[in-house]
């Protein structure tokens, strides 16, 4: 090959040939060092100590279940009781959950508060899916887990888990605000054991 | 200048439509061209399940029809079977039967204010009303342990007589409330942006009230003066003293103001009734070693069967409900089951004006117009 | 004198008996006189309807129209009474404006027809339901499901395709 009339010639590289220059690590400390936690702790000292160690799951898990922001979905006598929770009085802040969303596209929880009848029911349905994922569903009271006392009417639903899958059931006609905050508590339990290491119990 | 026709949905899921309420609206820019309700996305068939039920039986689900004032539903019901058959009330029974319809109304205008303004956009009043609400429910779970369902009022009389400590309790929530009121009007009566927001929305005349078949507050804000407790009187309320609340404005902020000036005359008339209320001992249960529901007459309850046959019948029997006239018609073939059960809700008359009511305003006024109308969907659509 | 024998002496010729409803006098009026007996209870002062009520005997139908007087302070019922094959009577819209949807209701739930009603559809079930809930021969044993259909209306759907999760 002519270039300015100098000859070159084409130059391969064998990349089979190519040595790593950086030592393997052959005692206990190098190996300890070649894993970073060292320098992660030194850096950590240097940084008083903020740093944590944990999983990505645990990390996630923690930040989702710590806001868990509601759809307002209100649909009957519920309502009003989560009228109540959200209130001074038995106060859903302290769980992060104040704010009522009242688009579906901002929340991650939807309360099927009533009863879900037959003309409500592909509402609720769209209404879940328009919820971007991660998302979770919690049945309140007697009429959307099972029907309740409506079980024998001829236009309510026979229970919301026949259209979307349900996380939480709480009971009650309806649930007073104490059992509802009890229902939260259960559904954060169970956003805590999610992920892949849920099943041998290492997100706990 | 005509603009290009706008159809917008709202509801059935919309924070300020107190439940499931669904509006067709066409829009001439911003304003309402036509608007069309449309309802029963919480039609539960109650009716038809009052058939199906024993007379007894079907008194929980006149809890469920308008949940935030669910006492004044059992009276409604309860009255309308004791017409039918015929059955003597005690005293004491109907003294406390008023103090908890009482209660319950305040409790109704309590959330009813409080939603329409946190519809309007002002969070504080809402969240000190259902501070006084939650009060008002510690009485209610004194009395029958629920908090919003009560399956209180039983043909007879009431299910138990009322607890120890509960009238001191109830004079602390009188004296308490009578502060509160002042409190609230403070905070609302006063407010430039909340009287732009509601005077002169949503007017509508005695003559068309009327004619709409309003009643309640809603009626009573056009001019009407009209109010069963006093004009077809039923229980002890002709003992009591209290006045009929009216303003003559027949807008939003009318209706809104003789919500403001009942709950001070629902205080009256609960002073009255915590200090006639007649004292007669309480019989207890031990003494017969069975419960009042079986069937022993009691002090708040005279004798009444778990099951029992009216004679054939039927009959219209209606109460002032804090939403309006509330009507229950009965109708007995002699059996355990009643033929027939229609309800008269108010909120669905109510709502029917709606409208007439909002033609040329704004979607914001719509909310406001809806909110002083105070219905609940679950009395809507039963 | 009470209101029913008052109405059946200004309209001798369209009430067919007067009696009580428990308390609460009532007037049987024929069903083509329907209109005429009501206006003539508005003009002597019953201003407020009630309620519109409507049962099914299995044999025959009826109305009842419960007036209140607001000047008189007293009550009215007025029924009507319909064949059960053709259950159709003259519509109050003209007359009450509230009458809209108390007849649109017994319309949906009892399956009477209101002539002259301008907006005759069902209201608290959507339109395309098969049956009247409130006849006593209404079949409870069939299921019915609703979906949304294209303009956002409600659509009946037999079988609840595209809603349930599993049959």
């Amino acid at each position: 090959m002519e270039k300015g009339g100098i000859r070159v010639d084409p130059v391969t590289i064998d990349t089979t040939k190519i040595k790593h220059t950086k030592k393997q690590p052959v005692t206990a400390l190098e190996k300890l060092n070649d894993t970073g936690l060292i320098s992660t702790l030194l850096a950590a000292r240097e940084r008083e100590g903020m740093i944590l160690f944990s999983t990505i799951d645990q990390v996630f898990n923690w930040a989702r279940l710590s806001s868990l922001w509601p759809v307002t979905s209100g649909l009957a006598c519920c309502a009003i009781e989560m009228m109540a929770v959200a209130m001074a009085h038995h106060d859903i802040a302290r769980f992060g959950m104040e704010i009522f969303r009242a688009s579906p596209r901002q929340a991650d929880l939807m309360f099927v508060a009533g009863t879900v009848t037959k003309r409500m029911a592909p509402r609720v349905k769209q209404l879940y899916e328009m919820m971007p994922d991660p998302k979770w569903v919690i049945a309140v009271g007697g009429c959307a887990s099972t029907g309740g006392p409506y079980h024998e009417s001829y236009s309510v639903l026979k229970g919301v888990d026949l259209i979307i899958p349900v996380d939480v059931y709480i009971p009650g006609c309806p649930p007073r605000p104490e059992a509802w905050i009890y229902g939260v508590i259960q559904l954060r339990e169970k956003i805590k054991n999610q992920g892949y290491g849920a099943k041998w119990g290492l997100n706990k | 200048m005509e603009s290009d026709e706008l159809f917008i949905n709202m509801g059935p899921v919309h924070p300020s439509t107190h439940g499931v309420a669904r509006f067709k609206l066409r829009m001439d820019g911003e304003s309402i061209k036509e608007c069309t309700p449309v309802i029963g996305y919480l039609h539960r068939g109650t009716e038809k399940i009052g058939e199906m039920k024993t007379y007894l039986q079907f008194i929980p689900y006149t809890d469920r029809l308008d949940y935030i004032a669910a006492f004044p539903n059992n009276y409604a019901y309860v009255k309308a079977v004791e017409e039918l058959a015929g059955i003597e009330v005690p005293l004491r029974a109907e003294y406390i039967r008023v103090l908890t319809m009482e209660l319950n109304r305040i409790v109704n205008h309590i959330v009813s204010i409080g939603s329409l303004l946190m519809d309007l956009g002002a969070a504080t009043m809402i969240m000190w009303g259902f501070r006084e609400r939650e009060n008002a429910l510690q009485l209610f779970e004194m009395l029958c342990g629920a908090r919003m369902t009560f399956n209180y009022i039983k043909p007879g009389g009431v299910r138990e007589d009322i607890p120890d400590g509960f009238i001191p309790k109830l004079n602390e929530f009188i004296k308490d409330m009578e502060k509160r009121i002042v409190d609230y009007e403070q905070l609302i009566n006063g407010n430039e942006i909340f009287h732009m927001r509601m005077k002169n929305i949503g007017v509508i005349s005695g003559k068309d009230a009327v004619n709409y078949g309003w009643t309640g507050p809603t009626l009573r804000g056009s001019g009407v003066d009209y109010d069963l407790r006093k004009y077809e009187p039923y229980s002890i309320y002709p003992d009591l003293d209290f006045k009929v609340c009216v303003r003559k404005e027949g807008d939003s902020y009318a209706r809104f103001i003789v919500r403001m000036d009942e709950m001070k005359e629902s205080l009256h008339i609960l002073r009255q009734v915590v200090d006639n209320m007649p004292a007669t001992k309480l019989i207890s249960m031990a003494e017969y070693g069975i419960s009042p529901m079986t069937g022993t007459p009691t002090a708040v309850s005279t004798y009444f069967p778990r099951i029992f046959t009216p004679p054939a019948g039927e009959v219209y029997s209606r109460i002032e409900a804090p939403k309006g006239e509330l009507g229950f018609y009965v109708v007995s073939d002699g059996t355990t089951k009643p033929y027939r059960v229609k309800i008269r809700s108010p909120s669905f008359c109510n709502l029917t004006a709606i409208p007439s009511l909002v033609k040329g305003l704004k979607i914001g006024d719509l909310i406001a117009a809806f909110g002083t109308i105070d219905v609940v969907l679950g009395d809507v659509d039963r | 004198m009470n209101s029913a024998e008052e109405l059946k002496n200004l309209l001798p010729g369209s009430v067919i008996s007067t009696g009580l409803q428990l308390n609460k006098p009532m007037a049987v009026v024929k069903k083509e006189d329907l209109v005429k007996a009501a206006g003539k209870a508005k003009e002597i002062g019953f201003d407020h309807l009630s309620v519109i009520t409507g049962i099914d005997y299995r044999d025959h139908f009826e109305v009842i129209y419960n007036f209140f007087s607001y000047s008189k302070k007293q009550n009215l019922a007025i029924k009507v009474n319909l064949d059960h094959d053709k259950p159709e009577v003259d519509s109050l819209t003209s007359l009450w404006k509230g009458a809209d949807w108390l007849e649109r209701e017994t319309f949906d739930l009892v399956g009477i027809k209101f002539i002259g009603h301008p907006n005759l559809i069902r209201i608290l079930l959507p339109d395309g339901w098969n049956g009247h809930p409130l006849r006593k021969d209404y079949d409870m044993n069939t299921e019915q499901f609703v979906t949304i259909g294209d303009n956002g209306d409600d659509v009946v759907s037999p079988d609840g395709t595209n809603l349930l999760r599993r049959k």
